[in-house]
């Protein structure tokens, strides 16, 4: 965190080296989050390049006596995928296209056996499917909770609210997600 | 304590995250194994947070990182002239190319020396495609040859060793044993027992090979077989 901070420094000083680590150190999450949302690989790659454009654009206004340069930057991805997700609605009500681009997995999987990949594969392309029938701010919660690990401290810092309504939502949020697997045949053998 | 299935569905978070406290986590467990409504819906959250535990991180296209820099910073622009040169040496410098480069010159050395260059007299005429091919079939051919006198050597040697220790063993053996009258002789058979001035002739023959192989090879042969030392220790 601290070196992050660091960074920041440098790049309000015009270090376009430190801001090249900055893009490096937080891209791949970035992209995870925003495709876990999107379940789309080019809409998650074109949101993270906004997410980054933005960041760059408003670095100064950045505090790090306010939180780390992590949730900041997720926060400016969460508001970057509610209004994507709004501007977006209509456009889902008409499209009955499921387009959604394959993305490779992460190949950092060493030592796991073929089949397990392969069951690791399909339950994530499952689980994929359930999010996106989650209401967004459901999904977001349990996104930010389950599969970034974020403290609900975090969690309640990106989304501006209360830690109250924090924890109800990740609550409801794998409720409703594992009932959606149920119905989709998903679910402890 | 009583517990509800409202309670269930609204508490289940902090339970599966281990935050309730003992009492209310025992009357959540009360509840949960004895209703069958909440049973198969804490079951499958709890098996739904296994899963998104393990589902790893998705790896981004390797474009990302370039794009976003492109549209930050701008795009990099080519380098030229001397900025250029020493954006090569900057790479030249990096230990990855260090590494490759002194395995590959190590593996050349090797195989220039393999077939006969001389490394004290260097000749330009030493690396035409045909002497290299004559050197290192004459190698080739020199290593056997040294190969099989090696082995060779190393049989004549054990041969020794055996036949030695065979001489030592006689005569102990005859000082245990009642000496005979008349030795035994098999009908038709040529062999007889050695003599003893036959044995002592053997035995500096045996000598003097050892010498001369000690000689020649001083690894192979003990300094106590051919008289230097004191022979090894026996078992009394």
């Amino acid at each position: 965190m601290e070196q992050d901070a660091q960074l920041v420094q440098q790049c309000l000083q015009g270090d376009g080296s430190a801001w090249e680590e900055l893009v490096r150190r937080h891209s791949r999450r970035i992209f995870n989050i925003c495709y876990r949302f999107t379940g789309n690989g080019t809409e998650a790659e074109d949101l993270s390049q906004d997410v980054f454009l933005r960041v760059y654009r408003t670095l100064g206004s950045y505090r790090s006596a306010h939180g780390g340069f992590a949730t900041w930057v997720t926060s400016v991805t969460r508001n970057l995928l509610i209004d994507h997700y709004r501007r977006t609605k209509r456009d889902r009500q008409t499209d009955s296209l499921d387009d959604a681009m394959p993305v490779v997995e992460n190949k950092e999987s060493a030592g796991r056996r073929p089949d397990e990949q392969l069951l690791l594969g399909e339950l994530s392309s499952q689980v994929q499917s359930a999010l996106k029938k989650l209401s967004p701010e459901l999904r977001e919660a349990v996104i930010l909770r389950d599969l970034q690990q974020l403290e609900y401290m975090e969690i309640q810092q990106v989304l501006a609210v209360p830690e109250g309504t924090v924890k109800s939502r990740i609550n409801r949020g794998r409720i409703e997600l594992a009932r959606i697997l149920q119905q989709m045949g998903v679910g402890p053998s | 304590m009583t517990w509800t299935c409202e309670q269930t569905e609204a508490r289940l978070s902090d339970y599966l995250d281990g935050v309730m406290s003992r009492e209310e986590g025992a009357a959540f467990d009360v509840h949960v194994n004895g209703c069958e409504r909440c049973a198969p819906m804490v079951a499958s959250v709890s098996h739904l947070l296994s899963d998104m535990h393990a589902m790893e991180q998705i790896e981004p296209p390797a474009r990302l990182v370039y794009a976003i820099l492109d549209q930050t910073l701008g795009p990099r622009d080519a380098l030229s002239g001397w900025r250029a040169v020493l954006a090569w040496l900057r790479g030249i410098g990096s230990v990855r190319f260090a590494y490759g480069a002194v395995s590959m010159v190590a593996t050349l050395a090797i195989f220039v020396t393999a077939a006969g260059f001389n490394w004290r007299k260097p000749r330009l005429a030493d690396l035409r495609p045909d002497v290299i091919y004559r050197n290192a079939d004459r190698q080739a051919h020199l290593v056997y040859a040294k190969g099989t006198k090696f082995v060779n050597d190393l049989r004549v040697v054990n041969e020794i060793q055996s036949r030695l220790r065979q001489d030592s063993e006689i005569p102990s053996s005859n000082q245990s044993t009642v000496p005979q009258s008349s030795p035994d002789k098999h009908p038709g058979s040529t062999e007889s027992t050695p003599s003893a001035p036959k044995q002592q002739n053997r035995a500096n023959d045996v000598m003097k090979r050892l010498e001369v192989l000690a000689e020649e090879m001083p690894f192979l042969v003990a300094p106590w077989m051919v008289g230097g030392e004191a022979g090894p220790r026996r078992m009394p």
